[in-house]
């Protein structure tokens, strides 16, 4: 298996995700069965060096710049779980690890 | 009025087969006054489309199929809601789907899985299984859904009905919740090749508000041909391997031959890196989804977890509340693929093999192959719960579908006959911005081919 607990563990504190104990060895054996099968990619010849490729225009196209009002129904303060005074209330900053 | 009662009546008589997200009141109530107000003159006046729950709407809630976003009310409509409400068209409800697109069986979803019209024990595909759930039971003509890898073709594969995704940039995603923003489009589904067709002219063209859309007109229609004479159709080896069901394969024989009897010409073709698209497209996939699920963190919207001291973990709480089983796996492997040492080895390398998959398609189209053939789904639609334990088998139900997006063309998907009651779909896939042609075809195709009969 190439993922472990441990990785898991340290893959989900990047995504900010929370998983809990009992799920961990079901998700390590899955995503080991997922990025062995992708891994396959590393066997295939003749990519290397090409530059990769994007669909879509060749160039981003800028709109003039001026302020166009697209209104919302709703505002921040409807939406957001906790909004005050133009602000975002959140619980205060953690310690980083 | 009584347009709007009657269409409502339909949607709820589908009812039984958990496709629509939308309660029954808000949808009657919601329909009338749409009607009330629609522009007569509009091109599509009066049709009710009803609308996969992934692409944002002012009427009824947008949730993706998350409880992350349960209850969650766009403030705006998304510019193909713009189009449809201008072109007279009523928006029909949302529909249920694979948690923010991610699944292809419409199993992974937080309120349900929704059923097989014509076998209850079966999946629809995924994952805008709603949305061709609905147009295959008959309550509406034509919905929207939205193709990452297959989402829109393979679910209407297995209902058998017909569902187009443009090409990369022919449709605006501004109001698509993003899930691989590389690959996403906003497809049509029909009961034919005109309904779907007739939805996708209204809502694709320029759009200032997204600048990946390309600066073009909208799809003109194209009018049905009389044959297939002068056309050049390709058949992939790769996409007929030995493996492959044999009745997909009996129904898309027939298919083909019915194409030969109307003047197409048949040639077989090569897409030699074909067998790499599906491992190409989950790593390209999740490491777009990990990025873009980032933004789902109980702050700005949705729900958020209760009793977080700090705001990183109201983050993880929120996310490890809101977010179900496949969501969190590809969240998972999107970030393994996108952290430090691993990158080269699986993200750039992915992003390689799909520059090479996109040549194989110009390689066959420089050939002077106009369109390619292929079956859309290697089965027909499988039995619920029989993929659910195992995301690489599930994955492999894409394995036909994932080449358009990965080279950004265009493809539809209509049912080309039956097997055992259930439907096949055969699929063309086009050359970048010709939907025209590839549309003239699966018109010929559909006029010949018995689509609702045993292949």
């Amino acid at each position: 298996m190439s993922v472990t607990r441990d990785d898991v563990l340290r893959i989900a504190r990047l995504a900010e995700l929370e998983v809990d104990e009992e799920s961990l060895p079901a998700l390590a054996e899955q995503m080991s069965r997922i990025l062995d099968y992708v891994a396959q990619l590393s066997a295939a010849t003749g990519s290397d060096g090409l530059r990769p490729f994007v669909p879509g225009p060749d160039a981003i196209r800028f709109r003039p710049d001026e302020v166009k009002p697209w209104p919302l129904a709703a505002g921040p303060d409807e939406l957001a779980p906790a909004f005050k005074d133009g602000f975002f209330v959140v619980p205060k900053l953690g310690q980083f690890e | 009025m009584s347009e709007a009662k009657a269409a409502a009546d339909r949607l709820v008589k589908a009812k039984r087969l958990n496709a629509l997200l939308t309660p029954v009141k808000e949808l009657r109530k919601s329909l009338a006054e749409q009607a009330a107000a629609a522009r007569p003159t509009g091109v599509l006046y009066g049709m009710p489309v009803a609308v996969k729950d992934n692409i944002c709407t002012l009427e009824f809630t947008t949730t993706c199929g998350s409880k992350i976003l349960e209850g969650y009310r766009s403030p705006y409509d998304a510019t193909v809601i713009t189009k449809l409400k201008a072109a007279g068209a009523l928006i029909a409800g949302k529909t249920n789907c694979d948690e923010f697109a991610m699944g292809s069986s419409t199993e992974h979803s937080a309120y349900g899985r929704t059923l097989h019209p014509l076998d209850k024990a079966r999946v629809p595909g995924g994952s805008s299984g709603g949305s061709a759930a609905l147009v295959a039971a008959g309550a509406v003509p034509a919905a929207l859904g939205s193709d990452t890898g297959g989402s829109v073709r393979q679910p209407a594969s297995f209902c058998g009905v017909v569902g187009i995704k443009p090409t990369y940039g022919r449709v605006s995603r501004y109001g698509l919740v993003a899930f691989g923003s590389s690959l996403d489009q906003i497809g049509a589904f029909g009961r034919s090749v005109h309904d779907a067709a007739r939805v996708l002219s209204v809502i694709s063209g320029r759009d200032p508000k997204d600048a990946t859309c390309e600066d073009r007109d909208p799809l003109r229609l194209p009018t049905v041909p009389e044959s297939l004479q002068g056309f050049v159709i390709g058949l992939p080896r790769e996409y007929f391997p030995p493996d492959l069901d044999p009745a997909v394969r009996r129904a898309c024989d027939r298919a083909v031959r019915l194409m030969k009897e109307q003047g197409a010409a048949v040639r077989e073709v090569s897409l030699p890196h074909t067998q790499y698209a599906v491992p190409t497209y989950y790593v390209i996939a999740p490491a777009e989804a990990s990025s873009n699920l980032a933004r789902f963190d109980g702050v700005r919207y949705g729900p958020r977890a209760d009793g977080a001291t700090d705001v990183r973990a109201l983050y993880r709480r929120t996310r490890g509340e809101g977010f179900g089983p496949e969501v969190r796996r590809r969240i998972l492997v999107g970030t393994y693929v996108l952290s430090s040492g691993y990158y080269d080895a699986y993200y750039r390398r992915a992003q390689q093999m799909r520059a090479l998959i996109a040549q194989d398609f110009r390689n066959a189209f420089d050939r002077g192959v106009d369109l390619l053939f292929t079956p859309t789904a290697p089965t027909t639609a499988f039995k619920a719960g029989d993929k659910l334990d195992d995301p690489v088998s599930m994955y492999l139900s894409d394995i036909f579908t994932v080449t358009a997006n990965l080279a950004g063309l265009p493809a539809v998907s209509l049912p080309i006959g039956r097997v055992k009651g259930l439907p096949v779909g055969g699929q063309f896939i086009g050359q970048a911005f010709l939907e025209d042609e590839m549309l003239e075809a699966a018109y010929a195709l559909e006029r010949v081919v018995p689509g609702a009969e045993e292949a």
